[in-house]
């Protein structure tokens, strides 16, 4: 029985997929006809024939898609999917999961477009550490959402402070988030209290992007993000000119 | 005979070559240990750990080296998903989930200790059979695909995406064909290869140079397991280790049989383009219900099950590197993941890989498998306290490792806006059943269909006989029409009633 349903479920996300994938087909098809495909004369010189053209393969692939978002509509309608997505509002994505998958959502938009370009990664992966461990951890509904509301003020705020890539290097959202990591960690403290393992999420969260960025930027000499963060400066600055000569004689 | 011994011996080169080099060591004893780790952490992947790791090392390291980290990881992960399914009944990956079926009931009948030992020797046994199959069956198939031409290519790059789409797929295979369509379609962006005209830019310079594959895997891979695995999972009772776990060997010569037939199957599955080791798990799980004497108590805690399974997914690695070494098509979704890693160290499998490279990849598989032999007998123990640690922990570390690795391959911040892009959407299809690893085969073997797909057009004047009139490319052709005319509803239809006719 929860298997029928199970697959009712299925075929409601499958009927609004195939309206999705339809239409993202159809807009596809429409943008490959900017591609030339019959050997349009520009400019005095002409054009490719249709089978050397750059908008075969895409046309084929299109087309096929299309083809098969019109199969997958016919099934989920044959098997009940249209009536069941239409008269139940949700697509049967209960609310927990929702909020699980929205504030997880959130933290890693404003972890990777806000923090991660503009703020030291130190700085932003320990924060975001501290956010995960501490707010999924347990599965307690209140603390992801301090935790999700603790990366997304700091994400936002930087992202709005400096917008424009001229700016990144700016400090002021780096002491930001360094605060708000500050002040999420205190609850981490007092909850390690009763749960143990929270005792070893500050250790995790400095050391664990600590070394991975010092192993990429020193070890790999790969480019880090962030270069001129608050932390990263000053690490990258004592490693070439206290450190590195020790062993360069 | 001749052709074997000359075999074996380039292969003793380059294995003396890798011996010889104390750098060797660091790199395997690392990889192979982060590999066991990944594979019994359950919601930790074997494509996860090779994904993450050609991130990291893909093109910061010489090729030797990074081709040391990512093997080694790949023959520890598929094994280490056997601690989990035989001590917690979870499976650590896909390809243990038959190993589960009757590891944990011989572990709860107090027997994990041994059952533990006999996974690790079937796991060494059958990395080696798919090993030295790939040692001998790529070089014949090498020769072989010097006559590959464009067309064969084409077709046999979707073959690749088709079967990999059929075979994947949980629900309808529908799902994988579009999954695998999504992923060509992606491919498509950027300029194109023949005439370099601009495609799906959006006016966007950064698209002009198309998705780039890592944060496309990153994204495919790492983030739908990191949303998916960020909840609270009720940890399993691990159960206690009773027993040696150093493996009786008259035990495992009684089941010698069992051991040599999966790994044949894992082999011959894992040849197969797209499917990965946990079809060729349950292919020879399936098998060897059927054939083995003690098919009736599979599922009850029979070593023959356990067996079948292990040694087949471990096996599967080999065979997934020859479509992936002969062709530049991956045979199962890590070695998609290695493919990222060789093209971005410029080095394109196929007809004309560097034969040195065949043989170093032979060697490091053979020393990978022994470390992880080792290491499964005398450090089991560490590995079990390993599963104690639960995702919420592990997760968060790699995401920031998932997202300093795909920066650092290409050094821009709008890679990382991609790997979101992908891992959102990716996040969805799995909640729709849509299998991934199709899309990502379909975003490496885009560029290669399109451009071999046009050329023989443009060779032919636009003939589509092309696609016949070449052996290969009719053979080809008449695979991917029966691919595809078999899951028709009607032909479905047509094969039930004739297997339920009398005979």
């Amino acid at each position: 029985m929860e298997k029928a349903e199970d697959i009712l479920v299925l075929r409601a996300r499958d009927f609004w997929a195939s309206l999705v994938l339809g239409a993202t087909s159809v807009f596809f098809l429409w943008k490959t006809m900017d591609i030339p495909l019959w050997g349009e004369n520009k400019a005095g010189v002409s054009g490719t024939q249709w089978y050397d053209s750059a908008a075969i393969v895409p046309l084929f692939i299109f087309v096929g898609l299309l083809c098969l978002s019109i199969a997958l509509f016919v099934i989920s309608v044959r098997s009940g999917g249209a009536r069941h997505a239409l008269g139940a509002a949700g697509i049967g994505w209960n609310p927990d999961e929702a909020f699980r998958f929205s504030t997880i959502g959130l933290i890693l938009l404003a972890y990777v477009g806000g923090l991660v370009p503009r703020v030291d990664f130190i700085l932003c992966s320990g924060l975001l550490i501290t956010a995960l461990i501490f707010g999924y951890y347990g599965g307690h509904p209140r603390r992801a959402m301090i935790a999700c509301g603790a990366v997304c003020l700091a994400g936002f705020t930087s992202l709005l402070l400096y917008p424009a890539q001229a700016d990144w290097n700016a400090h002021a959202d780096d002491w930001i988030t360094l605060g708000i990591w500050v002040a999420l960690t205190i609850p981490v403290l007092i909850k390690a209290r009763s749960e143990r393992l929270l005792r070893v999420v500050p250790y995790i969260a400095v050391l664990a992007p600590f070394i991975l960025v010092c192993a990429m930027a020193f070890g790999f000499r790969q480019n880090v993000p962030a270069r001129g963060g608050l932390l990263f400066q000053q690490i990258e600055y004592h490693y070439y000119v206290t450190l590195r000569p020790i062993w360069k004689g | 005979m001749e052709f074997v011994l000359s075999q074996l011996a380039g292969f003793g080169h380059a294995f003396a070559a890798l011996v010889a080099d104390p750098l060797t060591y660091l790199y395997l004893v690392f990889s192979v240990f982060l590999g066991i780790t990944f594979g019994a952490l359950p919601g930790l992947t074997a494509t996860l750990a090779v994904t993450i790791l050609t991130g990291f090392f893909g093109n910061k390291i010489p090729l030797d080296y990074s081709l040391i980290a990512l093997l080694g990881a790949y023959v520890g992960a598929i094994y280490g998903g056997s601690y989990p399914s035989i001590l917690l009944n979870i499976p650590g990956t896909a390809a243990s989930a038959a190993t589960a079926m009757d590891g944990h009931p011989l572990a709860k009948a107090g027997r994990g200790g041994e059952a533990l030992g006999l996974t690790t020797t079937a796991s060494f046994i059958g990395t080696i059979i798919g090993t030295l199959t790939l040692l001998i069956f790529v070089w014949a198939l090498l020769l072989v695909s010097k006559n590959i031409a464009s067309p064969e290519k084409a077709l046999l790059a979707l073959f690749g995406i088709l079967l990999s789409g059929t075979l994947m797929s949980e629900d309808l295979v529908l799902k994988g064909w579009i999954s695998g369509l999504i992923g060509l379609a992606m491919a498509m962006v950027g300029l194109d290869p023949l005439l370099s005209e601009p495609r799906y830019t959006f006016g966007w310079s950064y698209m002009l140079s198309g998705f780039q594959v890592v944060p496309v895997l990153m994204g495919a891979f790492a983030i739908p397991q990191i949303i998916e695995g960020l909840r609270h999972v009720e940890a399993g009772k691990v159960m206690a280790l009773k027993g040696s776990i150093l493996p009786n060997l008259s035990t495992v010569r009684r089941h010698l049989p069992t051991i040599g037939r999966s790994g044949v199957i894992g082999t011959g599955v894992g040849a197969l383009p797209g499917v990965g080791e946990d079809v060729a798990g349950w292919v020879s799980y399936g098998v060897g219900k059927t054939v083995s004497k003690d098919g009736k108590n599979f599922g009850k805690g029979s070593l023959d099950g356990l067996l079948c399974s292990e040694t087949a997914n471990n096996a599967c690695i080999g065979g997934a590197l020859i479509p992936l070494l002969v062709l530049g098509i991956p045979g199962s979704p890590p070695a998609a993941a290695l493919l990222g890693a060789f093209k971005i160290n410029n080095v394109i499998p196929g007809p004309t890989i560097d034969p040195e490279i065949i043989l170093r990849v032979v060697a490091i598989l053979v020393l990978a498998s022994l470390t992880m032999f080792l290491m499964g007998l005398f450090t089991a123990r560490v590995f079990i306290k390993i599963l104690k640690i639960p995702q919420t922990v592990f997760l968060p570390v790699v995401m920031v490792l998932t997202t300093i690795g795909s920066f650092s391959v290409g050094g821009g911040i709008n890679d990382l806006y991609l790997m979101l892009g992908v891992g959102f959407v990716a996040y969805f299809m799995n909640l729709m059943k849509y299998p991934i690893a199709p899309l990502v085969i379909g975003v490496i073997l885009g560029g290669l269909f399109d451009e071999t797909f046009r050329r023989s057009l443009f060779l032919s004047d636009g003939d589509l006989s092309v696609f016949v009139s070449r052996p290969g490319a009719a053979i080809l052709l008449v695979l991917n029409l029966a691919l595809i005319l078999s899951q028709l509803p009607p032909v479905k239809r047509l094969f039930a009633r004739l297997k339920g006719a009398p005979a």
